[in-house]
Parts: C-alpha cells; structure tokens; sequence
C-alpha cells in the first residue's frame, strides 16, 4: 500500500477528530473525537512502521492504545459523576474552575 | 574507686522518666513510693561514697574523676561524661538527697490530695538529678548544664499550679532571672577555656595559680562573670527579686528548692572554684559585700511581711547572704557548713509552714493564724527548734554555723570590722522577725474562728522530727565539716579564732532581737502600734520590698516594653509586614490580569490548543 495514501487518510481522520472536539458540545463525543485523533496517530505509526520496515512504531501503538483505553476509563467516570450531580452534560456550562 | 557513684544520678533520673511515662498508671502509693524510694536509693548510695571516701587519707580525697566515657575528643577540646567525686561535692550530695529525700517524704502527706501527684513527684526527681549533676559534674560544661536544669525543674515546679496566674507569671519570673545568671555562667566558660584550653576543673584549679597573679584581668573576668550566675541563682541583690514570688509553688518546692537546695548553688560554685576565687580578692570583696549586704537588706524586708511563706524566703536571701560573706572573708567551710545547718532549719522552717498551711486549708496570712501551739504540737515544737537554729540562740545547729560566720567575718584576712557590725546587726534583724512570725502563727488566741486545725499525719510530721533533731544537734558536726572539706581548700587558712567579746556581742544581738519580739508581739499591743506608728515611712518602704520591683519595672521592664511595642508598630507593621504585604499583593493583581485566560471553558481551551499547534505546524513547514 502507498505510504502517503496511509498518511493521506490519517490527517483526514486527525482533523476530523479536531473539529468534531472543537465544535460539538456533548463530552461523550468530545472524547470519541479525542480517540479519532489518537487512532490516527497510530494508524500513522504503523504506516510508518511498514514503510521503514521497523517494529517500533506498532509497538508503539499498541502502547498508546493501552494508554488510551486506561483515560477512557477515567475520562468516562469523571463524566458520569458530573452528570450525576448536575444533570446536565453540556460542556459550554461546565466552567466552575474558572480562574 | 567511686564508679558506683553513677547510681546518684541515675535512680532520680530513673524516677523522672518512670513517672513522667507510666505515672499516671500507677497508684497513688506506687508514685510515693518510686518518687521517694529513687531519692531514697540516692541517698544510701551518698552514704556509701561518704564511707568509701572516709576510708582514704585526706591528699587522696580530692580530685577522684570518675569517666563514663569520652564524649568530645577533638584535638582542640575534650570533653568527658564524668563526675568528680571529692569532698565538697559528696557533702553537698548528703544535703542534696538527704533533705531532698525527707522532703519527698513529706511531699507524699502533703500533696497527698493534689490530682497531678505523679507530675509532682517526677519535676521533684528531675530537681534532684540536676542538683546531684550540679555538684557532681567534673568540668564546666556539665556545672551549666545542671545549673541550667535546676532552673528548669525551679521553673516547672514554681509554676506547677498552672491554673493559678499569679505562679505562671512568678516561675516566668524566675526563669528570666536565673537565664540572666546563665548567660553569665556560660560566658565564664568561654573565658575559662580561652585561658585554660579546658573546662576540667582539675586541670582549670592547677593551672590557674600559675596562668594568674592576683587581681589579674582574667581572674577579675572570670569570677566576676561566675558571680553573675551565683547571685542569679542564690537570689542575691540585685537578682533577688524571683525569690518572695517563687513562693507561689507547692511548699515542700519551696522547702527543697527555694532554701535548701537549689539557692544555695552559688555558694558552692564561689566554694568550687575557690582557687580562681582566691586569686581576685576584688571579687572576694564584692561576694563577702554583697552577702553581707543582702542579709540586712533581705532580713529587714522580712520584718514587716505577713505571708508566711514570704517571711521564710526573706530569711533565706538573708540567711545565703550570710554563706556568701563567709566564702567571701576566704573561711569556705563555714560557708558550706552554714549552708548544711541552714538546709535543716530552713526546709524544717518551710515544712512547719507548709503543716501550718496545710492544716488551715491554705491559709498563707499570718494574721489569720495564731494559737495553733495546741492544735499542732508537733509542728509547734519543731518550728520552734527551727525558729530558735535560725535565731543562732545558743546551742543550736543555726548558733554554731553564723557564730563562725560573724567571727570570721573579723577575723579572717578579708574580714574587717563593716562585715561584723553588718553581720551582727543581721543576726538581731533574724532574731526580731523569726519571732514574730512565730508569735504571730503559734502564740495567742486563734483570728480565724471558724478554722478547726489539726495535727498533720505522721508522713508529715516525721520529716519535721528528724530534720528538727537535725537543727538542734548539727552544730557539732562543726569541727569534722572543717576537718572534712579542708583538702579541698588548700591554702586557705585554718578557723582557731576564739573571741569571746565579739561572741558575746553577737549572742546578745540575737537575743536582743528575740526580746523585741516577745515585747512587741507577745505582751502589748499598745506597744506595737506606738512602733508602727513611730515608724510608718520605714515600714511603708519595707513593706513594698524597698521598691524594688517597682524600680526594676519602671527602668527596665517599662523601657523594654515601649522598645518592643514601637518595634512593633514601625519595624514589624510598618517595615516588614509592609514589605510582605506588598509583595503578595502585587502578585495577586498580576494574577488577576492573568487569570482571565482561565475561563473554564473546555471548548476555548481546545480552540487554543488547535491554534497553537497550526501555528507550530506553520512554522515548521514554512520557515
């Protein structure tokens, strides 16, 4: 397969993660936006790793998978309680750690 | 030769920390009996070194080091965990623990109803540990660190009463006055080892006839500077203030601390370094001038006071000031040896009190008492016998030991014919208010009728009746005193002076002084108000203590206070704070200017984020 189509696709789906976490208000999606970016990366890693013939970069990605799945589990607890005490989910309204 | 002697440390030591730890778990009779029974072990233990000791000739008496273990060996300065086991510290260890452990005795009678009894017996263990390192210690290092202690144990116990103001403020009292003397001991150690290269006192005493000729700078420094801490401790003018208001602590306290013991610690450091002593007669001078002084001074005060407690610690400024002119004329074993009677007499003065006290429930104002010679004859006997030692009526311990004084105080070649007549005018001073305060507890009728007083129990009484033996019977031990601490005075010349003028005058001041007191005090009042009134002025300065405290207060407590509150209000608010002040707070207005970026707003931190990272991707890609 063609190292820049890989590459192609994975800006594609990078900044398609970015704008969907800029624009959407629900932390739900927010956080699949994030896991589109990081699963672009490492779908840029094992482009790479093909490429360069080098096992590095799936490594790699097998390690940022782990890590991810580890901040979803937190990242998706965190969520939960804030709905539990406020009932609401919207972003835009979640601003009490301003400075 | 003495290693055993380790022991007179280690039992009160032993006794402090068992009931500072496990004191509240014991019974009341266990406290007693480990407070008392530590003391106790103390002294046999003294017992035993007296024995020991005895068993040497005289020339091998003096200079017994015994060394734990080395604890600083640097090539400049070496220091030993070690005691020094010679005549003068063995007999001031007897009076330590011997009058110590018949006060702890007492102390079980007496606090018997305290609710902190243990804490009591534990400050009292911790006082006689660091009394016994004090007249232990073989180098002046370890002198300060018992002197500092026993100002410790004096603050805690003077203060033990701690929900009453007037004792916390009289044990700050106190401890400052005894810090001034600190400061005093530890800059002499430094003088010392500038000169010596030592604090041992054997290498310090042998060296110091060939570093000094008399009334060399060094040696005037020196002692000078120890005097400082003498007359802190032993409440001599100008530092005597502390000790009317340390009265305000639990009576046996003021019986072991505040006369027999601990006060009479200056005493034994002028008798301890009496080789420097002897080598600044300017500073003889001034010891034997200011002892002689505070005896009037301190016995003319007493005159007028009516706390009975107060009168008794009068007598006691008074009574050291008397052990300070003898080591002050060069005759230290007449010092030492008024200071052994004076530990009978005195602490079985304080204890009659402290019966008195105990039996009114409280009752401090002798002008409430009277007639209790029925109610307590014990006590009564026993005060009298204290009354009349300290009098020095004849034949009492009292007669023996300030008869010498008074004599030497001519007779010695740093006597003159001033100390006498001070000295005699001293004894009739005693003679007048030691009778009066016993007319005014024990004779006439009783002033408060609703008190019903009774005997105290015999743990109580007991002490009194030893230590009453004591006050009538310790003059002869006089001559083997002498003969006993003379290896640690050499040099100094021996006492063979008979004068039976001076000894009769001096007899019959103090009776005379008696004789005062029984004619104003026991037959007319009319008498008495004729005097009073004659003198109102005097009395009037008396009664304030000379305002003393009132001076002290006006030119030093005052200045220092309005120094403080103006150091306060320009160099502490205006100065510092206002820096600090400052600082924080332009931090805080920076801060907030940049806090607005923190908006809380999750979505604009991303915007950010993006933001910057095209700009980066920007300038990677085009520059």
């Amino acid at each position: 397969m063609d190292t820049n189509f890989v590459l192609f696709v994975s800006a594609a789906i990078f900044c398609i993660g970015a704008v969907g976490f800029l624009i959407r208000k629900n932390p739900l999606v927010m956080f699949m936006s994030v896991e589109l970016m990081l699963n672009s990366v490492n779908l840029l890693l094992v482009g790479y790793s093909k490429a360069l013939a080098s096992l590095d970069g799936q490594i790699f990605a097998l390690i940022i998978m782990t890590v991810a799945a580890a901040e979803v589990v937190v990242g998706l607890a965190i969520i939960l309680t804030i709905f539990r005490t406020r009932h609401d989910l919207n972003v835009d309204h979640i601003n009490v750690l301003k400075g | 030769m003495f290693a055993y002697s380790w022991l007179i440390l280690l039992l009160p030591m032993a006794g402090f920390i068992g009931l500072s730890w496990w004191g509240n778990r014991l019974p009341r009779s266990g406290v007693g009996l480990v407070g008392c029974g530590s003391i106790g072990g103390a002294f046999l233990v003294t017992l035993v070194v007296l024995a020991d000791m005895l068993l040497l000739s005289p020339d091998q008496r003096v200079g017994n080091v015994v060394t734990l273990y080395p604890w600083i060996a640097s090539p400049h300065f070496q220091l030993d965990l070690a005691v020094l086991i010679d005549p003068l510290s063995v007999f001031m260890l007897l009076v330590v623990t011997g009058v110590g452990f018949l006060i702890h005795v007492y102390s079980i009678g007496y606090m018997r109803d305290d609710p902190e009894y243990s804490r009591f017996f534990a400050y009292m263990n911790l006082f006689i540990f660091s009394m016994s390192l004090l007249v232990m210690a073989a180098d002046f290092f370890f002198l300060i660190v018992g002197w500092a202690l026993v100002g410790l144990a004096s603050y805690l116990l003077i203060g033990f009463w701690t929900e009453k103001t007037s004792a916390v403020l009289a044990a700050r009292k106190a401890f400052v006055m005894n810090v001034i003397g600190d400061v005093g001991m530890v800059i002499a150690a430094f003088v010392v080892f500038q000169y010596f290269g030592t604090l041992n006192y054997v290498d310090v005493f042998a060296k110091a006839s060939t570093t000094f000729s008399p009334n060399d700078d060094g040696a005037l420094l020196i002692t000078l500077l120890l005097l400082v801490g003498a007359f802190a401790k032993s409440a001599q003018v100008p530092l005597h203030t502390w000790l009317p208001d340390a009265m305000e602590g639990p009576t046996p306290v003021s019986a072991l601390i505040h006369a027999a013991t601990m006060v009479t610690a200056g005493v034994y450091l002028v008798a301890r370094c009496n080789s420097l002593f002897m080598l600044a007669p300017y500073t003889m001078y001034l010891v034997a001038g200011v002892g002689v002084f505070t005896a009037i001074f301190a016995g003319s005060m007493a005159l007028v006071q009516f706390d009975i407690k107060r009168v008794i610690a009068f007598s006691t400024m008074s009574q050291i000031g008397y052990m300070f002119l003898a080591v002050g004329v060069g005759v230290f074993s007449a010092g030492l040896f008024h200071l052994m009677t004076h530990a009978f007499f005195k602490a079985l003065l304080f204890l009659g009190a402290g019966s008195v006290i105990h039996a009114l429930g409280g009752e401090q104002d002798i002008r409430k008492m009277g007639g209790l010679r029925h109610a307590m004859p014990i006590t009564f006997w026993t005060f009298l016998v204290a009354a009349l030692a300290l009098s020095g009526f004849p034949l009492t311990a009292g007669f023996f030991s300030k008869e010498l004084i008074i004599m030497e105080s001519y007779h010695a070649e740093l006597g003159n014919f001033l100390f006498w007549g001070m000295a005699v005018l001293g004894a009739g001073l005693t003679g007048f208010y030691t009778f009066r305060l016993f007319f005014y507890v024990f004779m006439g009728s009783s002033r408060s009728p609703g008190a019903h007083p009774h005997e105290s129990p015999m743990v109580m009484t007991g002490p009194l009746l030893i230590l009453g033996s004591l006050s009538l019977l310790g003059g002869v031990l006089g001559p083997w005193t002498h003969e006993f601490l003379s290896p640690v005075f050499s040099g100094v010349i021996p006492l063979h002076h008979e004068d039976a003028l001076l000894e009769s005058i001096t007899v019959g001041v103090a009776l005379g002084g008696i004789a005062t007191a029984v004619a104003l005090f026991m037959t007319g009042k009319d008498r008495l108000d004729f005097a009073k009134q004659m003198l109102a002025p005097v009395y009037d300065v008396l009664f304030h203590k000379y305002y003393v405290d009132e001076i002290y207060d006006f030119f030093i407590v005052k200045p220092v206070k309005a120094v403080g509150a103006f150091m306060e209000e320009r160099a502490e608010k205006d100065g510092i704070d206002f820096v600090v002040d400052q600082v924080g707070a332009q931090v805080r207005e920076v801060s907030r200017g940049i806090s607005i970026w923190q908006s809380g707003s999750v979505r604009l931190y991303a915007m950010n984020m993006v933001a910057g990272l095209v700009t980066i991707l920007l300038f990677v890609i085009f520059l």
